[in-house]
Order: structure tokens, then sequence, then C-alpha cells
């Protein structure tokens, strides 16, 4: 029996951290207790995937051809797939929306995994439920892999008007949907003055991503004569990664277009009056792509998986283990993709490269767990591949690849980079050739 | 397998292939625990349909031909120095053996061009994977004499069957079999894993532009026209 103090154990933690008022839990707990499974109790080993991005459909997938008799379920809110990488190049039209856009139905057919289009509203995991819209799944284990949330507490405090005035008249674009569409509008009919980028704080997902974007609007505004400029406010020292390779495209292909502010901590946003006031200076800025701090997303929160500080607050990241992702509080959970912490010295950066090899990792892992083997912690590590278009006239980009080692001795992790700053056509194909094989290794 | 049971191996092969190429397919596939698969016999030619010879085969060049269907691509690559037989170990515990180079010197290695992480190809539009000989390392790994994909940075060993040295590929490329008989040079096989239904699966809008329907793109060939990579493909893509 669900009391209603478990379901708030379970769908509190999220409402809680958002700050909503308890009165909406105690509506969600209700109609869960009253809610019953809509799949039947797994029969043998049954996976529950949430989270249908780039490290969940590789999870689910890489599941089904390890083992067969794995019952896997993925949960996504979403009814098709949006892909963010390669949709700073989409921006600026140099690829279709088909490019980026994919359907669920392929891989659940071809790899037998059942996908169920709906949103997950609690999680118990004493009980392993996953509660959607329509009912609850059990598993025996679970995956959540989420992405991000975005945390605009530390400039607007708990005022959710300014927040939803400028989500909404400013979209980030980080989470796929109608903001990279109002993006995409704003940027084309964009006229004159100052369009501003913000850098969020702190760890936020697929780092090069303001930096790419800048380039991509920079494009629009050149190929549409706009008397414009593209502003930077990075809080950062200099741009990372891939810094000599963007500040070469800011000054040698949009030069004058794209200036960058370094050093440049937001303060305050006033979004009404367009105005940020940063550590740097304060900018009046036409138009603006505000990208807020980032957390792990929802469900996270709701599983209550949330790593804390000395202090025993929230840090708002996942907490895993950084070789196998299971959840140090629970080994029936997994938490992967950009919802992870930093550890052993190496923090993994956020991008769809990272997710789709991290769930390649623990499809590994929960297949092994499942046939009585456990793998040996660090043989097989995740490793990135990041691209960005910096030139639209003609196509050229650079690149950055990462693999990781890990040191059993001293318990660390040592990352391998390789950098191309030189940006090139060349490296421009390769960049929608990555993109391609991508979403084959996930879609088809 | 010890190296008593290799070598031995490999003479047998080397002794049937001189007799009769069939007997050469048959032992093979006996002796390779189902990683073996003959195709038919098929002749490598040069673009005005003469017998490609060992002389015509430049050291270090990357050559292209298809093989064993009309649409899978594969490359042929003079290394310029003896390449031994070696065991070839997959991640998943089979194991085969590789036969090594062909030809006078023993320098001339065969590959499948499909990558086998993502099945990246050689189109007639670009070529992601690649072979970067001695002089031309690679500007990203900064490793040559070895076959590199651009897409995820699969690296793979022609002087090892093909083995993956770094990157993501689970499997290394699959080797095609060449044999020499009287100075011509024919493909009778596929040895490793093919990446062949993945490729037919994963490209059918493409291969239905190319070639008129999957079932003409999927035809087994019994002659190759083998021309260098770049006379085929309008972009060689390095990185």
């Amino acid at each position: 029996m669900v009391t209603r103090r478990d379901l708030l154990k379970s769908a509190g933690v999220g409402a809680v951290a958002l700050g909503l008022s308890s009165q909406p839990v105690f509506a969600a707990a209700e109609r869960i207790v009253k809610m019953e499974a809509f799949m039947p109790p797994p029969k043998g080993n049954r996976v529950v995937v949430c989270g249908g991005g780039w490290a969940g459909l590789t999870v689910a997938k890489y599941l089904r051809r390890e083992n067969p008799n794995i019952e896997v379920v993925l949960i996504e809110q979403r009814p098709n797939f949006f892909s963010c990488p390669i949709s700073n190049p989409w921006l600026a039209n140099l690829v279709n929306l088909d490019f980026i856009s994919h359907d669920y139905n392929q891989p659940a057919a071809k790899y037998g995994y059942r996908f169920v289009n709906d949103k997950v509203i609690a999680i118990e995991r004493d009980k392993r439920r996953v509660y959607t819209t329509r009912g609850y799944v059990e598993y025996n284990y679970l995956v959540l892999a989420p992405g991000i949330r975005y945390n605009y507490a530390p400039w607007f405090g708990d005022n959710q008007e300014l927040i939803r005035y400028t989500k909404l008249n400013y979209p980030p674009a980080y989470i796929p949907g109608s903001e990279h569409l109002a993006l995409k509008r704003k940027i084309w009919e964009f006229e004159e003055g100052d369009f501003v980028i913000t850098v969020p704080p702190g760890a936020y997902r697929c780092p090069p991503a303001p930096y790419e974007r800048a380039c991509m609007v920079a494009e629009v505004f050149k190929r549409n004569k706009v008397k414009g400029r593209v502003v930077i406010l990075d809080p950062k020292d200099d741009i990372a990664p891939k810094g000599p390779g963007f500040r070469m495209a800011y000054d040698q292909v949009y030069l004058g277009i794209v200036e960058v502010v370094t050093k440049a901590s937001i303060r305050e946003i006033d979004p009404m009056k367009k105005v940020i006031k940063t550590t740097a200076g304060d900018f009046k800025f036409a138009d603006a792509n505000i990208i807020p701090p980032q957390q792990a997303g929802e469900l996270v929160w709701m599983a209550d998986l949330i790593a804390k500080d000395k202090e025993g607050k929230p840090t708002g990241w996942a907490d895993q283990d950084p070789l196998t992702f299971q959840a140090k509080a629970d080994a029936n959970v997994f938490l992967l993709g950009d919802v992870i912490s930093p550890a052993l010295g190496v923090a993994y950066p956020k991008s769809g490269h990272q997710a789709n090899s991290q769930g390649k990792v623990v499809a590994k892992v929960i297949a092994s767990r499942i046939a009585g083997r456990e793998i040996k912690p660090g043989s097989l590590m995740p490793e990135n591949v990041c691209y960005s278009m910096v030139n639209g006239t003609p196509q050229e980009a650079i690149v950055i690849s990462v693999n990781y080692e890990y040191n059993e001795k001293e318990n660390k992790i040592t990352p391998r980079a390789r950098t191309i700053n030189d940006r090139s056509e060349a490296l421009a194909k390769s960049t929608y050739e990555w993109a391609r094989a991508m979403y084959r290794d996930m879609f088809a | 397998m010890d190296r008593r049971g290799f070598i031995k191996t490999c003479g047998t092969v080397a002794v049937a292939s001189f007799i009769d190429p069939s007997l050469f397919s048959q032992v093979l596939a006996q002796q390779q625990d189902g990683m073996f698969q003959a195709y038919k016999k098929a002749l490598l030619v040069k673009s005005d349909g003469t017998p490609l010879k060992e002389e015509d085969i430049k050291p270090q060049v990357n050559y292209i031909f298809f093989y064993p269907h009309n649409a899978t691509p594969c490359y042929l690559i003079n290394l310029g120095e003896t390449v031994p037989p070696a065991e070839i170990k997959l991640k998943d515990g089979k194991s085969y053996r590789w036969m090594g180079g062909v030809g006078a010197k023993k320098s001339i290695v065969s590959y499948s061009a499909i990558c086998a992480h993502q099945w990246s190809y050689p189109t007639p539009q670009y070529s992601f994977i690649n072979y970067y000989p001695p002089d031309k390392p690679s500007e990203t790994t900064k490793k040559a004499g070895i076959i590199q994909c651009c897409a995820h940075l699969a690296l793979y060993d022609p002087k090892q069957g093909g083995s993956v040295i770094d990157g993501p590929a689970d499997f290394p490329l699959a080797s095609i079999v060449l044999q020499e008989e009287g100075g011509r040079f024919f493909a009778t096989g596929v040895l490793g894993k093919d990446q062949f239904q993945q490729f037919f699966d994963n490209f059918r809008t493409e291969l239905r532009q190319q070639y008129g329907s999957t079932a003409k793109a999927r035809e087994l060939v019994d002659k190759c026209i083998v021309m260098e990579v770049d006379k085929y493909v309008q972009a060689v893509v390095r990185c």
C-alpha cells in the first residue's frame, strides 16, 4: 500500500526543489495512489529507461542487442526526436529539419523494445515503480537519462513570473521543442542592434554550443546584411573548449559581427528593459538567447538521487558512480548523460556523443549483471567527439575528441584530448557524417 | 590456437589454394569457426578491363573495388613490406586467422571499406574512411599507416588484419581474402565480421539512388574494377 507520506517522499522532492507549494504535490500523490499498472509485472528482467535522448536511446538498443531476453521499456514524453547536436547549423539553414528529426518507431520495432510516449510523474524506488500519466510500470533496473533542466534561480530567485517571461521571450533553446523554432524565427527576423548570447555559469549541456551558435547566428546576420552584432557574455576567463578555433572564426570569418566578452558573470537581468548587468559591464540588447544555469533533469530529483555537497545541500547533479554510472544510493538505478556529476578527477562533458557512449557502457554493465557477471571497473570507458561548425560560407568546422583512461591504482580518470582548431571544409563534411552515423547508431 | 596449429593451417591453405581455388575456400571455412564466408570468385581488373597485376598496385596508394556485392566497397593497399599472418581476437571471444599480405612480397592487403563502427563508407561524393600512408599522418590522431574513419575516429591496423587500434569500433574491419594465380588476383571471400546486413539496412535510400534498386546493389560480382580512391570519390575527407 502506498502511503501519502511515501508518495510525498517520492514525488515531493522535485516539487520542493522547484520551489512549488505542497498543494500540487498532494494532488499528484492522491492521483498516484489510485493508479494501476499499465503493464503486467516483469516475467524476467525488465529495464525501464526514462528519457529518449542520446543516452536513453542507446541504452535501450544496446541492452536488447546484448541480451534479447531483457525486456526494455523506453519512456519519453516527446512524440518524436529532435537532435540538439547539429541544431546550430540548422538555425542557419545549413541542414533541414529532416536531418535532425527522427522517429522512435524504427528502433523500437527493430530492436524489440517498448516505446511509451508519456510523461513520468513519479518514481518509487522502494517499490521499483515508475509512474506515468497512464499508470505505473515495475522494473528490475531503472535508467534515468532525462537530460537537463533550467535553473533560473541564481538570476531571478523564486520570481516565477520573471522566469516565465524570460523563457518565453528569450528562449534558451537548450531543450528540444518550440524553443529552437522560436530562436530560429527570432534570428531570421532580426534587423538591427546587439543580439546577446549568455554562456551559463557552472556545468551546462554541450560546452561549445554557445560559441558555435554565435557563428551560426552571425552567418544569418551576414547573409541578411543585418546591421547587428552577436555579443557573447561569458563568465569564464576565456573561451573553452576549442577556444583558439572559435577565436579565429570570430576574427577571420565574422570580424565585427561577433564580440566575446569574457569574465562577464551575470549580476542582474532585466528582461523587460532588455539590460544585462555583468561583472564586465552592462549590456543593452535588441534581442537575446538567454541560456540560464542548468541542473540535472527533473527525474533525478524525483528519484531523490541528486548529489549533496559537504554542507548537505544539493549540488544540482546526479550522485552516480563514475565508472558504472550506477546510482550511489541504489544499485538498481543508473544515471547517465547530461545529469552526471564530475568524479575521479574528470568532468565528462555533457554532450551527445558522451551520452551515447555512456549508454553503451551502461547497457554492458546491466546486461552483465543480469548474466551474473560484474564488469571490471574502468574496463569500459566512454569517449567524446565534438565538432563545431564555425563558418557557414563555405561550411567549415573544428573538432575535439577525448578518450578517457582509468588508473586503478590512483583511482583516477585521465582525459586525453585532441583538438583541431584550424577550421576546414573537410571537418565540416565530417561533422555531418559524425551526426549521420550517430543517428544510425541510435535509430537504425 | 597454438603457434604450431596456426602455421599448419596457413600452410594447408597455401597448398590448397595452389591446387584448387574452391578447395581453398573449403579449407578456410573449416578452419575459421564460421568467420569466413566464401563468395563468387572475382577477378580484379583495371579500368580498361585487363587483369590487375602486382606492378599496377603502387605502394601506399589506396585503391577501391566492390566485392562481394555490387555496392560493397573494399580497399586494396600495397603496404610496401611483408605483412605476416596474424591471429585476430574479437571482443565476443571468437578468433580467426588472418592470412597476411599476398603478392611477391606478401605486402598486398584488402579490407571491407565499410567502417565496423557505424558503417561510414566511400561514396562517389566523399569518403570519411581512408588509408593514411606513413608520410601522411592523420592531423587529429597523429597516426599513420592506419585506416581511419573521420566520423568517430575509429582506427584500424591494416598490418594486423584490420584490428581496432583505437576509437569506438567493436570489431576489426572485415578482410577480403585474395588469391594470386599466375600473376592475376582474385577475391574469393570475406574473413571476419562483415557489416553487409547493416550496410544494406541503413543505406536503402542512397543505394536505390545510386544503383536503381537495392536488389541491384546486392548483386554478387564476378569481376572487380580496381581504381585509386580519388578517381572514384569526389572528396577524400582526411582529418
